[in-house]
């Protein structure tokens, strides 16, 4: 390989630099809103990024306004189950959907594919009245349910197994490996990077889920995160401090969680889209 | 235009809404609606408000304590909704035959639950029309639904503000800024000298002409029966026409046209617009997250041409499903009594709607604070103040004005025909609904 010239490497990191800060600028801001004490003016231009009086107060602020500790435990409740239902459930689907031979496999499949395609907005009525019906309105199991198995984790399993040798199988097979041995022995630990993408993406969509919980969820004591914030945008007075501190509480444990998976999380990306 | 949040709340309300209440057509009709508003209140009952829990949530526990003191009989539970998606959550609650039997809702949010039979018609249901009296004639037909034959919610606080504008940038161009403008004539004509005064650097407007700035302009909005738009009529062309001017020259921001409410009152805290119209419980925001601001702030009246100002109306409505229609009655007149109002827009600045509140010194005598000074005009400013916003008038029709307006202020088409052309989709909705 050729170096590139000086001039094109300068030009190449001065354009992940834009990139860079058109990302993190605006989080960067947030979290130095956050700090920045009651006095200072925070709508100055060009805006000011160091806060004159840094203070932690805003943080205490937050959980003076709303239970935030209760609410993240709402959230975490919400979403461990979330990754966990989606875990088991979207690896035994895909599972089924790439190995196992029945009829109908090809429709069900199309089945998964067209439910992505339904946005929720135009559902949430129907699940709600179902949850009614189910008398787990008001309730944390109604804010799981739905995204229970999401279609696509099902579809990313599917194309991780489909892809996996199919002569380490049939080995299994001779030497007298059933369905679930070859499940949970073989093809499971084959795929641990996408499992580790459906954990991030089902505790992501959990975790910043507002429509739904918001809609099924009544009693301000089961909120979860997401909803329970939007409290600080209080009806007479935006205190936007407040509000920058509420957000780097709820992005925290994302950030937190991505960093530790972060490793089988771009193995995973990978994975389905190499042909084995 | 306005940085008043309750403007932005009263936007809020989406097309889904009403497609979900629909659905009560068919589902939930039967919800046991039978029971009689007149009896003696009792059972446990809900309260829902709209995201008022965080900054009041003694106030109402207060509220609900003495209330069940009163009514040993009653206990009412009250839950808060984020101020995100309320017409949403409404609309699912609705639909699925779980609305609070006392809820918190503006004109528009309660127009598509009323027209589905969700509401109680407060003036046909004896035990709530009594209290009518109680209530200023403006506020109780601020909750009265066109074409549906009477008020479906017990009038709440009221609000509206005064015009903010920021005496730094007045000096700047070499304006009084002891002069504010009265009129829109004035308005324009300050607009026009700021634009050309700083070369086109400082917009005086953060964002196009809303459906209240049409009603105070004096456009006629809508027919008398509520049934076709009518702000295609020359004087609504005349004031689109005026923006149109002031956007070609720099009057308006340069993000005018996609500038939301929330968006505006930022550009005015940065210092960016020169005018914006507000609330009078804005002051507290200025003071504490713009000091230099609230330094420069002029206050003066919002400039109207038919001497009627705009004002915001909250409600208290109670479901038709509700299983203890007395008890759901007697707490929503409750919270809405004279005292109770009275008491709630002492710790905020909002307005009472029962009669003869505003004629309390409170509201009459400038204390010579800032505070009391916005207070008093602006309870000036609600004696004959009206809703400018037609009920009927959905977030969808809405963003149909906005859009079109935006065209004819980019040149893409003249006032005259986007005007007619937002006038003919928002009433082939209205039709549809």
């Amino acid at each position: 390989m050729t170096r590139a010239p000086g001039w094109e490497k300068a030009l190449r990191y001065l354009l992940m630099l834009v990139v860079l800060g058109v990302t993190v600028g605006p989080f960067l801001w947030q979290l130095s809103t956050s700090f920045k004490g009651a006095s200072e003016d925070i709508y100055t231009y060009p805006p000011g990024f160091l806060p004159e009086h840094p203070t932690l107060g805003n943080y205490s602020g937050v959980a003076r306004v709303v239970p935030v500790w209760d609410y993240a435990l709402n959230s975490l409740k919400v979403a461990l189950a979330s990754v966990a239902t989606n875990l088991v459930g979207a690896s035994l689907a895909g599972y089924a959907l790439a190995r196992l031979r029945f009829r109908g496999r090809r429709v069900a499949v199309l089945a998964f594919v067209v439910a992505l395609l339904v946005p929720l907005e135009s559902i949430v009525i129907a699940q709600f009245t179902m949850m009614r019906d189910l008398r787990l309105n008001n309730t944390l199991v109604a804010v799981v349910l739905p995204g229970a198995v999401g279609a696509l984790n099902v579809l990313l399993m599917r194309n991780a197994f489909a892809n996996l040798p199919f002569e380490v199988e049939e080995a299994a097979v001779i030497d007298g490996a059933n369905v679930w041995q070859r499940f949970l022995r073989i093809a499971l630990p084959s795929v641990r990077g996408t499992l580790a993408v459906v954990a991030i993406f089902s505790f992501m969509g959990a975790w910043d889920d507002f429509l739904w919980p918001l809609i099924v969820l009544s009693d301000p004591d089961r909120f979860t995160l997401t909803v329970g914030l939007n409290y600080l945008h209080g009806t007479f007075q935006q205190n936007p401090r407040l509000v920058a501190a509420g957000t780097i509480i709820a992005v925290a444990p994302l950030v937190v969680m991505f960093a530790c998976l972060q490793r089988y999380f771009f193995r995973g990306v990978g994975e389905g889209a190499v042909k084995g | 235009m306005p940085i008043s949040p309750l403007s932005r709340r009263a936007a809020a309300a989406v097309p889904l809404l009403a497609s979900a209440v629909l659905l009560t057509a068919c589902g939930s009709g039967g919800g046991s609606g039978d029971d009689d508003a007149s009896g003696r209140p009792e059972g446990g009952i809900t309260f829902q408000t709209w995201n008022l829990r965080s900054n009041f949530k003694d106030y109402f526990e207060g509220l609900i304590g003495e209330f069940e003191k009163q009514n040993p009989d009653v206990k009412v539970k009250w839950l808060d909704q984020p101020a995100d998606n309320y017409a949403e959550k409404l609309g699912a609650d609705a639909g699925a035959g779980t609305l609070p039997d006392v809820v918190n809702v503006s004109p528009d949010l309660s127009y598509p639950l009323a027209k589905a039979g969700t509401l109680l018609n407060l003036d046909r249901e004896k035990a709530a029309a009594r209290y009518k009296d109680e209530y200023t004639p403006e506020a109780w037909q601020g909750n009265t639904l066109p074409g549906l034959d009477g008020a479906y919610a017990f009038p709440w606080y009221l609000n509206t503000g005064p015009l903010f504008y920021n005496k730094a940038l007045f000096r700047q161009a070499g304006l009084d800024p002891e002069k504010p403008p009265k009129t829109y004539d004035e308005l324009f004509a300050t607009a026009t000298a700021l634009a050309r005064k700083s070369g086109g650097k400082t917009a005086t407007l953060a964002g196009t002409p809303s459906i209240e700035d049409f009603g105070r302009y004096g456009v006629r909005l809508m027919n008398a029966d509520a049934t076709k738009f009518t702000y295609n009529e020359p004087r609504g062309v005349e004031l689109l026409g005026k923006y149109k001017e002031l956007y070609g020259i720099g009057g308006l921001d340069t993000q005018a046209l996609t500038n939301t409410a929330d968006t505006s009152g930022q550009k005015f805290l940065e210092q960016k617009v020169a005018i914006n119209p507000g609330s009078a419980h804005d002051l507290d925001t200025f003071k504490k997250n713009a000091p230099a601001l609230y330094k420069e702030l002029g206050i003066t009246d919002a400039p109207n041409n038919n001497g009627k100002p705009n004002m915001y109306v909250m409600g208290l409505a109670v479901s038709k499903q509700s299983r203890h229609k007395a008890a759901a009655v007697a707490f929503a007149h409750f919270v809405t009594d004279r005292g109770n109002q009275e008491g709630f827009a002492h710790k905020v600045a909002v307005f009472p709607s029962t009669k003869g509140s505003l004629d309390d010194a409170y509201w009459t005598k400038d204390d010579g604070t800032d505070e009391g000074r916005v207070r008093v005009a602006s309870a000036k400013i609600l004696k004959g103040a009206v809703n400018y916003t037609p009920v009927v008038m959905s977030e969808e029709m809405k963003v149909i004005l906005k859009n079109e307006v935006a065209k004819a202020l980019q040149g893409k088409k003249s006032p005259e025909q986007a005007l007619d052309d937002a006038v003919a989709q928002s009433d082939k909705l209205l039709g549809q609904g």
